[in-house]
């Protein structure tokens, strides 16, 4: 039987008027990634901080690695890693001073603790910079002693929130490096990105957040087979051309939605490119500028809404 | 992976592994340091030359030095500023994300209050020693209470400066401004200092200030702390001992409280 690590029921969250979450279920089995997917404001951070016992929740209930989020919060923090959008590092101490600092704090012995943090410190390739204040840490180094301080105690399930964001393209794929061996281990995690990629390189199920609910979830195959695997982009010259070019596509069977002079529609094969073109062709359309697009996180969006 | 278990530490170890944290800290930033002791340095170079000429005044204790009237209310003055940073350098740690880490470890959240009014009663206690060493090196402070009297004046000015800290961090867990507790806590402090018989006695203040100066809390925790350090008739030890204890506790609990909230939403 495979463990649930992570098991949240109809949470829901309410600021004042505003709902953050609302009803919103997710799982994650062990030594699995689940990733959470959504806009700034889709509640991608507030169910993090429901899950790591930062922020109560106003209904339903979680359980992480087993225990009450609420009424076990001590026991869920001592079994859990965060690494925020923000480094939480203590910008005053060194960095090997940092990971000893939350050794220590979680029952370590000094030895341990210093043991622990020269481990880490390889490990992230931080050694060099050991005794250097965190403040004169690079962005991406930042980002690794902190991800290094959330591993101190072998965390049994790790909350990355948008680990990767303002990352050059090396730290990031090294970041994507590191999480692929921590699930390897056997830990568990969930990540949450606005980046389609990062989660379809890393996530085993995907859950599309948008305004507090879930709008999609699944394995990426199943979600992509859902969104479609690319889009074509038409921009045309005016918008009357937009109305019928609309029209025109809607009646070879796709589902183009407009914005501006700018047509987006899914598709599901390369050849349907050539029905789009077909069909303007056939109306006398002649488009500005017209493309192929990966699928990115505003086109699950856009399928998501127009279904 | 390697297997660890280590579910959290003891309360006692929370709290003195983040005093040690703060104190370290305090070491790696050297000019925040020089600083925090060049403020009441610089007050105590200018009042002991400015004020030293109301010695010949009607009001005044006769046969006494000033720096020898002025040092001790340095002293707890010196514990009072150093009480409204400590609510601040919350407001820091809450902003750099410090704590947004702590929160997610298996610790108890009043140990990190705590162990900032420890560290912080710890570099007080260091300016105060500071302080004194000045006064007496430089200034010709020569106290009739002796040494034991001087440290024992430090002692209260400590308490003092200690009771109002837990104040600065419950404002701090609530307000959680940095900028807007500097502003209002000088604005706060400012007059109370004057207002009080830290730099000149009552007698000499305008009728309206020896008014407000007799109900001032600092008046009494100065006064205490200048019949300790003179060797005079103790006056009020006790008294701002209890009503120091008593703030204490009152603004630890409100601190807890107030810490206790979400850090950001």
């Amino acid at each position: 039987m495979s463990e649930l690590m992570i098991e949240a029921t109809e949470v829901s969250k309410r600021f004042g008027d505003v709902h953050a979450l609302d009803g919103v279920s997710v799982t994650a089995k062990k030594g699995s990634v689940l990733g959470l997917l959504g806009h700034n404001g889709a509640g991608k951070t507030t169910l993090v901080n429901i899950l790591t016992t930062m922020l109560p929740p106003s209904g339903g209930s979680a359980r992480v690695a087993g225990f009450d989020v609420v009424k076990q919060s001590h026991e869920v923090r001592s079994r859990i890693g965060l690494t925020g959008q923000f480094a939480a590092v203590d910008e005053q101490l060194s960095g090997h001073d940092n990971l000893v600092l939350i050794a220590r704090l979680l029952g370590a012995s000094r030895k341990q603790a210093h043991q622990r943090a020269d481990d880490l410190l390889e490990q992230f390739d931080l050694t060099d910079a050991a005794k250097r204040n965190a403040k004169t840490y690079s962005g991406g180094m930042r980002r690794r002693l902190d991800l290094a301080a959330s591993l101190v105690g072998s965390p049994e399930v790790l909350f990355l929130d948008e680990p990767t964001t303002g990352l050059d393209p090396a730290s990031r794929l090294a970041m994507w490096e590191i999480v692929e061996k921590l699930v390897a281990d056997g830990t568990t995690v969930l990540l949450t990105t606005q980046y389609l990629d990062e989660a379809d390189r890393l996530a085993d199920t995907i859950t599309v957040l948008s305004q507090g609910k879930v709008v999609a979830s699944g394995t990426s195959a199943e979600l992509k087979a859902q969104v479609g695997q690319r889009t074509v982009t038409v921009t045309l010259d005016s918008a009357s051309d937009v109305d019928t070019a609309l029209k025109a596509i809607n009646a070879v069977g796709l589902h183009p939605v407009a914005e501006g002079l700018t047509l987006t529609t899914p598709v599901n094969a390369s050849r349907d490119l050539a029905t789009v073109v077909r069909a303007l062709d056939d109306n006398g359309l002649e488009a500005h500028e017209i493309g192929l697009a990966e699928p990115t996180l505003d086109d699950v969006y856009l399928t998501l809404a127009a279904n | 992976m390697a297997t660890l278990t280590w579910h959290g530490s003891s309360y006692p170890t929370q709290v003195l592994v983040l005093t040690g944290r703060s104190l370290r800290a305090l070491l790696r930033t050297p000019l925040l340091v020089f600083f925090s002791v060049l403020q009441p340095l610089i007050m105590l170079t200018l009042f002991s030359q400015i004020f030293g000429s109301i010695t010949s005044t009607a009001n005044f204790p006769p046969g006494m030095t000033y720096i020898n009237y002025l040092l001790p209310a340095i002293l707890v003055n010196t514990a009072m500023q150093s009480s409204l940073a400590s609510g601040i350098g919350l407001v820091q740690d809450m902003s750099n994300g410090v704590l947004a880490r702590f929160r997610s470890l298996p610790i108890r959240p009043s140990t990190v209050l705590l162990a900032r009014n420890l560290s912080d009663a710890v570099r007080t206690a260091f300016q105060l020693l500071l302080m004194i060493t000045f006064g007496v090196l430089v200034f010709g402070f020569r106290p009739d209470g002796g040494m034991l009297g001087t440290l024992a004046a430090l002692g209260l000015a400590l308490v003092v400066g200690w009771a109002l800290s837990w104040v600065f961090i419950a404002i701090a867990a609530w307000v959680r401004k940095a900028e807007l507790m500097q502003t209002v806590g000088f604005l706060a402090m400012f007059p109370l200092m004057f207002a009080s018989s830290a730099f000149v006695p009552v007698g000499g203040l305008p009728g309206w200030l020896q008014a407000i100066a007799k109900i001032n809390p600092l008046t009494y925790a100065v006064d205490a702390a200048r019949s300790l350090a003179l060797a005079h008739p103790v006056t009020g030890v006790v008294g701002a001992l209890v009503t120091s204890g008593a703030i204490a506790v009152v603004g630890a609990f409100m601190a807890i409280r107030g810490f206790r909230r979400p850090l950001s939403i």
